[in-house]
């Protein structure tokens, strides 16, 4: 009987979330709101990563964006190969996959931050490669280099379709993240967080540990990017590889709680929000955020969701103490 | 009666929630020589970390020269005359003798004072004088604990605090160092030394202090305590009779 | 063949010093504090930007510029570690390395607000004069990059080898514990430490300005390249810190030579992966 508490108490409300959202577009919800839950689904799918790697795991990760584009890329090479877009997303997903394996061996070699610093590199150089790389004849009327190439076959992806798999990605992410908090792999995560020598001496296998995250979260970063990619049906370099889409990851991050569940719903939800309020302002929303995470950090360094949790369990304390 | 230099007054000292010291009492007179002993681990180091300033009393106050100290800063509990030898040496490894020596005198009260101070230095440790250009990482343990002591001399202290100067270090080489004791104790300046080795605390102390587990069981002067059977329950943990 | 080389070895020579100094901030940060500053480049560029508007709203010739520039960073980069980063390295790890991303999104975004994100340049009439050495012409302003950077990183070597407060520098990088038992001030330490390698930033921005053109997106180079030479020549040492710049130089303009303009970067990036796979502590450290 309580086990099956506990699983009402976990899943079913994440469940009944899910069927709503699903369902919204034919709740006789304005038109002009699936553009932007889109958006925000996207966005929630790497801001629960990204809260994976840096809050859960340590991994100050600046190369999200790089999954992103490579994602994005791929997507597009595998549509002038003929294949449908959701066979190019899912085997975009794959090459991020093995490259994020790939690039694992050595970055996880460097500690703090010469880690940090190491990932920012990745992205820019592959910017560079993307931008130079112009294969003849391929891409559809786009020159390729810097004016990108079109995605072939995505022209008839509906704006409710790109939402549903929004919704799919941004739901696996936060499945994805309770099942690892819950399982063995949670476990040494969580040891590692308290006291790194000690979970090494008692067989955690920490590098292990670190690199199957890093995998996840390129993963579902990438696959993320990638259904983006497919409902904007083109690439260009400059914009994939931006360090902006990590900027964001991280704001939203910062300002709903770093290690919570629900923070990167909150900050996303914020930063969202304040994107396309001031979308036609375009810098400054970018230096207010930029004033905010500073603001944040320094005063709510838990995040809105961590203050708040702080907050109550002191409150409870307070009460239990009377 | 002698007036008290330092004053450490029934202070708890915590790391994190750990705590190392309970209800501590001491007491350092002008121009003496003070021993602090007790087995591993029984608060030695948290006790000199607290007169230091590294660690902040959660009960009780430190009183250095009629200056309550507890709330103070390291630096500015060095400006004041008080200075520390860290345990394990501490030097800074990429400078040389010579720049770690004028390091020492870094606080204003010294500065003035360098030229002489390093004299003396040089007279207690010609060794340091020898090796002057020499990059400190380079040096044996000794020659290192040494010039820790040196440096910790430059800020012209009114009270030196010692820490375990003999850990891993061989005896002649220790007892070296124990010689200069009181030589520098003969120049003015206090003296209050953390040391596990109860012959070498007697041999160079006037009064002692002995911890366990976090609590002063023991002070008082050096021929009074060397008759206590208490001393040896509390080095050996013996049961009490 | 071997003529045509000469000039970009020059080049590459000169430009090393540039980049040296660039990475000089970064490095002294770094080494004393443990904090990578990634607004570093963005320091840069603001500062190219700031002799950029005095230049074209009053006509100051950009190097005298720095009479100004340099005072006002200084103390900018006082006020960020005292009232934000020393505050940051209370709250976690990671706090400090957050701030400084949200100070390159400031200054990044302040300079796109004023200026557009187009590309600028500074100029000055002995900017595009050259200087002839047998068969080579090397512009004058790879000279007088190659001038300042010299002439910044000695007086920054003596500054922190004879002066009480450089040594303190020193000696907080190499023993924080002990510095503070020797009656050193870290905190404040840490202060002077971050604005002179923001004043050393102004320099760079204004020399940079000179030979290349900038826009507001161009500190992320900046910084992946100081990074690079830091690694490189490893903390503490001035000489490998020059040696690595002009490696780094060597790239570019070797890089540029055979492989064209947009390529140069990668080149730079690439040694820096490699660099970080194989010894992150450096190739030139003692």
């Amino acid at each position: 009987m309580n086990i099956i508490h506990k699983l009402i108490r976990g899943w079913v409300p994440l469940a009944v979330i899910a069927a709503i959202m699903v369902t919204l577009p034919f709740m006789g919800v304005p038109r002009v709101w699936i553009p932007y839950l889109f958006v925000f689904f996207i966005y929630l799918a790497m801001t629960n990563m990204w809260n994976l790697l840096a809050g859960y795991s340590g991994l100050v990760s600046l190369c999200q964006h790089g999954f992103i584009g490579l994602a994005g890329y791929s997507l597009a090479i595998f549509s002038w190969y003929g294949l449908p877009f959701y066979l190019g997303i899912i085997l975009g997903m794959v090459v991020v996959g093995i490259f994020a394996l790939i690039i694992s061996i050595p970055i996880f070699r460097l500690r703090g931050i010469y880690f940090a610093v190491g990932t920012l590199v990745v992205p820019e150089a592959m910017r560079l490669v993307f931008l130079l790389w112009r294969p003849a004849g391929v891409g559809g009327p786009l020159q390729g280099g810097g004016s990108g190439y079109t995605i072939l076959g995505t022209t008839g992806i509906s704006t409710i379709q790109a939402y549903w798999m929004a919704l799919f990605v941004a739901f696996a992410s936060i499945l994805i993240v309770r099942v690892i908090l819950r399982s063995k792999l949670g476990i040494g995560l969580k040891a590692v967080r308290d006291s790194e020598r000690t979970a090494t001496s008692s067989g955690v296998n920490i590098l292990n540990i670190k690199i199957y995250i890093f995998i996840i979260g390129a993963v579902i970063t990438g696959l993320a990017g990638a259904i983006f990619y497919a409902s904007q049906q083109y690439i260009e370099p400059y914009s994939a590889f931006s360090l902006k889409w990590t900027m964001i990851l991280i704001l939203a991050t910062i300002i709903g709680g770093m290690g919570t569940q629900i923070g990167p719903v909150v900050g996303t939800a914020i930063i969202i929000a304040m994107y396309f309020g001031l979308a036609k302002y375009g810098a400054t929303s970018l230096l207010l955020q930029g004033v905010i995470l500073i603001g944040v950090m320094l005063l709510l360094p838990r995040g809105i969701v961590g203050e708040i949790g702080r907050i109550r369990r002191v409150s409870s304390w307070l009460i239990m103490k009377k | 009666m002698d007036k008290p230099l330092l004053k450490v007054n029934n202070i708890d000292v915590f790391h994190e929630t750990f705590q190392a010291l309970w209800d501590v009492s001491l007491v350092v007179n002008a121009d003496e020589i003070v021993c602090l002993g007790g087995a591993n681990a029984s608060g030695k180091s948290s006790l000199l970390q607290a007169v230091s300033g590294f660690l902040r009393p959660a009960r009780g106050n430190i009183e250095f020269d009629g200056q309550e100290i507890s709330r103070l800063t390291p630096p500015q509990i060095v400006s004041l005359g008080l200075s520390q030898v860290p345990e394990g040496r501490q030097v800074f490894p990429d400078m040389t003798v010579l720049e770690n020596l004028i390091m020492g005198s870094y606080n204003r009260r010294a500065r003035t004072k360098r030229k002489e101070m390093l004299k003396v230095v040089y007279e207690l440790f010609p060794i340091l004088e020898e090796r002057e250009k020499q990059v400190a990482k380079t040096l044996s343990g000794g020659e290192q604990q040494m010039l820790a002591i040196g440096r910790g001399l430059m800020a012209s202290p009114k009270l030196l605090l010692l820490d375990e100067m003999s850990l891993g270090l061989a005896p002649i080489v220790v007892n070296e160092i124990y010689k200069v004791l009181s030589e520098i104790h003969s120049r003015g300046i206090s003296i209050l030394f953390v040391e596990e080795n109860l012959k070498r605390s007697f041999q160079h102390a006037k009064r002692a202090y002995i911890l366990k587990t976090g609590r002063v069981v023991l002070k008082g002067n050096i021929a009074e305590l060397q008759e206590e059977e208490e001393l040896k329950r509390a080095y050996f943990g013996i049961a009490q009779s | 063949m071997i003529s045509d080389l000469a000039l970009p070895l020059v080049m590459g020579i000169l430009l090393g010093g540039l980049y040296a100094m660039i990475a000089l901030g970064l490095s002294l940060v770094f080494g004393v504090m443990k904090l990578m500053n990634l607004a570093h480049g963005d320091f840069i560029i603001l500062s190219s930007f700031l002799a950029f508007a005095m230049s074209s709203s009053f006509g100051f010739d950009p190097i005298l510029s720095l009479l100004i520039i340099i005072p006002l960073f200084f103390g900018m980069g006082m006020l960020i570690q005292r009232y934000l980063l020393n505050r940051a390295f209370r709250i976690s790890m990671e706090a400090p390395l957050i701030i400084t991303i949200g100070i390159s999104l400031i200054i990044q975004n302040l300079c796109q607000i004023i200026w557009s994100p187009a590309s600028r340049a500074l100029s000055s009439f002995y900017a595009l004069k050259t200087f002839e050495i047998g068969p080579i012409n090397i512009p004058l302003v790879y000279l007088l990059d190659f001038f300042a950077a010299l002439v910044t990183m000695l007086a920054l070597r003596e500054f922190l080898k004879r002066t009480y407060l450089g040594r303190a520098i020193t000696a907080s990088s190499q023993h924080e514990k002990a510095a503070l038992m020797v009656g050193i001030d870290t905190t404040r330490i840490y202060v002077f430490t971050f604005a002179l390698a923001t004043g050393i930033a102004a320099i760079s921005g204004v020399f940079f300005g000179l030979t290349f053109s900038f826009s507001p997106s161009s500190g992320v180079n900046l910084l992946i390249l100081a990074f690079g030479v830091v690694i490189m020549g490893g903390l503490g040492s001035m000489l490998g810190t020059f040696l690595s710049g002009v490696v780094f130089g060597l790239s570019q303009t070797l890089g540029g030579y055979f492989l064209g303009t947009t390529a140069q970067w990668l080149v730079t990036f690439v040694i820096v992966l490699i660099i970080l796979a194989i010894r992150p502590r450096g190739i030139f450290t003692r």
